[in-house]
């Protein structure tokens, strides 16, 4: 990373009794974008609100370029927002929207228009100016509220959920969007959601966020490998979780026993591991091996299938444990499981030890 | 001030674009205006009830002791009550019609609503005392159409009061019933059809039930105006049927008794804001009300 | 199918009979009156045998119906605006403040809205009596503000509930200053409920007859006080040919409510 640009220093936020951020700290690189990622309520709104200065953090600071921006008032700020919402001016039309932040800030007339010309080709909605924001459509009216929240070249733009009031499809077009857009601009983005898919799909890094602390950040194939936590691991990707018992752990490495007998060394442990303590192996359900007879020598379980689900591109087969613990498989289209598995048939399902985790 | 502002630590610098104004004290003005003019003044008449002449509950005593005055409130319960009915025997067909017609004749009926609920109320009583008077119209065409031999007394009694109040509250019971039928989803009726309910069944146990909050605020509502209704009993009602408000009137008029006017709006206070009560306890904070 | 009008049967019948009827019954009286205006009959014979200007003629030559009508007008303009203002002013605090006893306050501020006026009347005349504000323009101004500030209270809240305050936020973030943002943005988004606020409040100041009986002085007297004086002593048609002015100014804001509606739509 090259020097930081948007720091973020030990933010928190109390409302009363509840701390809905605690002591976050985070560096944003210049034209990085970075997203905020997590279940509602987990703090990601709420830190984001305290960079657009709606919120006074309790504590903590954030610093641009070196200087604290939060004896900066909102308006001074000089960020760009996307909102949840559309947030629109409702009396004004696409064009006097774009304008807005550009007549405020006093700009002569011949800029003012070619600004806004600009903007208007950037999201792709020239001949669309004279509009009013009830006449278009919700994808449509985000675009231009993304146009008017770059049209006076912000540092920093936020983007807090701006799909998710939009479908599937619309969704994944506007992804694009705004991923060309990132990259024509190269503003500095801070994106809030809880899309994990979207989240993938857009971001240079992602900070997973869980009961007001990140949890980890990293980019999506890191998280996906190597999640911190199992919070993360549940977050990023699909994740099966088996309870089993650490033998010993050392150098980040653990022996584990699942069902009391089969013990399994070299698992990647993470969280506070204790010899001889409850823990819990994750598997990535893309990952599973589905064999029909025990292997010999490779680590796996063995299993009874519970369902099968044919889901397009891949086949998803539910299984169960002998102690009773499910455990997904996702298999490709064509795999013989389609036509010679059914329910109630006993399997063995392997995995390579070195792409598992322990979270204690 | 009372109000609470976002916690800040001690030591963290409050941003400067936030006005010293707390949203609190952005309601000062007016709360200033109705404490000076609304709750002091009504305060003091209620005070002087106890206290003049002499202080005692006597002027209570003398109002609800008198035969004179009882009748006086029983006209008043009475006509509120008719009024109430008849609006809403009115009120919850026009109502439901005016949620399920074709829009183009329900926005002709909404601009009648609206003209006569907009028309000066005493350009509206005239109308209605020249109507009732005993050479108008109305008792001009029962004689004609034979119905009666010689003029009714239309005017200058409890008939007079109640045809011109019902003329006055039916817009105020059609509308807030109009909106809650209008929410009332219409595949709910098809589901009552579907489960073998026939109109009457679907009418009584369905679409009566659900609109039975709108009916019976909308209803409180009318007996509640109509309770300290003045200008229309004044008017078409004449001085030996009196109603409770032009009692307060009277008192304070044409008798300076301000003890025996505190204890009569006193009275109608109470009543008003008991059936407020009762309003709020099991309806809920539904809209009161609006022209 | 209670409430699909095309499947109603015989009932539609009925539903839409009793709707009709119920129209004609509020809307006669008023074409009756603006009948009978117009009717030589000084005892308001209906038909009148003939018809004449001539109760309009008495009412126009007469100054104390014109100024009544005057101070009536004047009265209502300027608690149009106080009512306004005013009623913007607290509906920002009370729809964004977040304090305690906000709900109560709330009830406060539309308590005279439900509350019998004769009341009010009769409590602010005492009190108006001993400070000197008896038969004055401030008395009147004052009495009538207290009358019209609920709905403009309420019109503007409801507004201010239905806007959506990330709107307002964004212009901030755009670089408006909050009091900016406020002008530009929210007032023109929630102006529908403004104009309503002042519509209610020049009817209520305009129309409003109780308080203004016990207010009046025989030098300062508001059109309805006018006219509940001549009512109260005979049924004279030049209170028809009054009426029907009234009328017919419903009328217009009827129709000036109707245009600006359809204005603010597009």
């Amino acid at each position: 990373m090259s020097k930081p640009f948007l720091q973020i220093r030990g933010i928190r936020k109390e409302y009363g009794p509840v701390t809905a951020v605690h002591d976050v700290n985070l560096d944003v690189a210049q034209g990085e974008f970075l997203t905020f990622l997590g279940p509602s309520g987990s703090g990601k709104s709420t830190t984001l609100y305290i960079l657009a200065g709606f919120e006074a953090p309790t504590r903590g600071d954030i610093l641009l370029n070196g200087e604290t921006l939060l004896s900066t008032p909102s308006h001074k700020r000089n960020i760009g927002m996307v909102f949840q919402r559309y947030t629109l001016f409702p009396h004004l039309t696409v064009g006097e929207n774009i304008a807005f932040p550009l007549k405020v800030r006093r700009l002569p007339k011949a800029e003012i228009d070619a600004k806004v010309r600009d903007m208007l080709k950037l999201v792709r909605l020239e001949g669309f100016e004279d509009r009013k924001p009830a006449q278009m459509s919700g994808g449509q009216q985000q675009r231009v509220a993304l146009a008017r929240a770059l049209a006076y070249d912000p540092p920093v733009l936020l983007m807090d959920e701006p799909l998710s009031a939009l479908d599937k499809k619309l969704r994944e077009e506007i992804q694009h969007e705004i991923r060309r857009i990132h990259q024509q601009t190269e503003v500095t983005i801070l994106y809030v959601t809880h899309d994990q898919e979207e989240a993938l799909r857009l971001s240079d890094r992602i900070a997973v966020f869980s009961k007001g602390v990140i949890d980890q950040i990293g980019t999506g194939p890191e998280l996906y490998a190597n999640p911190a936590t199992r919070f993360v691991a549940e977050f990023i990707g699909d994740s099966d979780f088996l309870p089993c018992d650490l033998v010993t752990a050392a150098n980040g490495k653990a022996e584990i026993a699942l069902a009391g007998t089969t013990v399994i060394p070299n698992v990647p442990v993470h969280g506070k591991p204790v010899a001889g303590g409850k823990a819990a192996l994750m598997l990535r359900p893309e990952r599973l091996r589905l064999m029909r007879s025990a292997p010999g020598g490779a680590t796996a379980v063995p299993v009874t299938i519970s369902d099968i689900t044919f889901l397009g591109n891949n086949i998803h087969v539910a299984t169960e444990t002998a102690r009773g613990d499910a455990l997904a498989v996702r298999l490709p289209f064509g795999h013989e499981a389609i036509s010679s598995l059914s329910r109630g048939d006993s399997v063995w399902l392997g995995f390579d030890p070195a792409s598992a985790h322990v979270f204690c | 001030m009372l109000s609470r502002t976002d916690a800040r630590a001690p030591g963290s610098k409050a941003p400067a674009y936030r006005l010293r104004l707390t949203d609190f004290d952005l309601t000062l003005p007016a709360l200033g205006l109705l404490v000076l003019f609304f709750v002091v003044p009504v305060a003091i008449l209620l005070a002087r009830s106890v206290s003049e002449p002499v202080p005692g509950l006597g002027n209570y005593a003398e109002l609800l002791g008198s035969s004179t005055y009882l009748r006086i409130f029983a006209n008043t319960f009475i006509v509120s009550g008719l009024v109430t009915l008849v609006s809403l025997l009115i009120g919850f067909p026009v109502a439901w019609a005016l949620a399920i017609m074709p829009s183009r004749l329900a926005s002709v009926v909404f601009a009648i609503l609206l003209l006569s609920m907009w028309t000066n109320l005493l350009a509206r009583t005239y109308a209605w005392m020249v109507l009732l008077q005993r050479t108008g119209v109305i008792n001009k065409m029962l004689i004609a159409l034979g119905l009666i031999d010689k003029p009714l007394p239309l005017v200058n009694n409890l008939t007079g009061v109640t045809i011109g109040m019902t003329y006055i509250m039916l817009p105020f019971i059609i509308l807030p019933l109009y909106g809650v039928i209008r929410k009332i989803d219409p595949a709910i009726l098809q589901a009552a059809a579907l489960c073998g309910a026939n109109r009457w069944q679907a009418l009584v146990r369905v679409l009566l039930p659900l609109a039975m909050p709108g009916m019976a605020a909308g209803a409180l509502m009318v007996f509640v105006m109509s309770l300290g209704y003045f200008v229309t009993p004044a008017l078409l009602g004449g001085t030996a049927n009196m109603m409770l408000a032009e009692l307060i009137a009277q008192f304070v008029q044409s008798l300076v008794n301000w003890g025996m006017g505190g204890a009569a709006a006193l009275v109608l206070l109470v009543v008003t804001l008991a059936l407020y009560a009762v309003q709020l306890r099991f309806f809920g904070t539904d809209r009161m009300g609006g022209r | 199918m209670l409430l699909n009008f095309d499947r109603l049967g015989w009932w539609k019948l009925v539903l839409i009979g009793i709707t009709l009827l119920t129209a004609a019954f509020l809307l006669l009286p008023i074409l009756f009156i603006a009948a009978l205006s117009f009717g030589s009959s000084q005892w308001l014979i209906f038909p009148p045998p003939g018809w004449t200007l001539k109760w309009y003629q008495e009412l126009l030559a007469d100054p104390r119906w014109l100024e009544s009508a005057w101070t009536s007008f004047q009265i209502a303009i300027i608690v149009t605006v106080l009512s306004v203002l005013l009623g913007l002013v607290t509906s920002f605090g009370l729809t964004r403040g977040r304090f305690m006893f906000r709900e109560a306050l709330k009830a406060l501020f539309l308590t005279p809205m439900i509350l019998p006026v004769v009341v009010l009347a009769v409590a602010l005349y005492a009190f108006f009596l001993q400070i000197g504000l008896n038969g004055t323009l401030t008395g009147f101004v004052i009495s009538h503000l207290v009358l019209a500030l609920p709905f403009s209270i309420l019109s503007i809240t409801n507004a201010l509930e239905g806007f959506d305050k990330s709107i307002e936020d964004a212009a901030v973030l755009c670089g408006a200053s909050p009091f900016e943002a406020k002008i530009r943005v929210t007032l023109p988004a929630i102006s529908h409920g403004i104009f309503s606020a002042a519509i209610f409040s020049f009817l209520t100041s305009w129309d409003e007859v109780v308080v203004a009986i016990f207010m009046a002085s025989p030098t300062l007297q508001t059109l309805p006080v006018k006219v509940w004086a001549t009512l109260r002593q005979d049924l004279t048609p030049v209170v028809a040919a009054a009426s029907t002015l009234l009328i017919l100014l419903t009328v217009l804001l009827m129709v000036l409510v109707a245009l600006v509606r359809k204005g603010l739509k597009s």
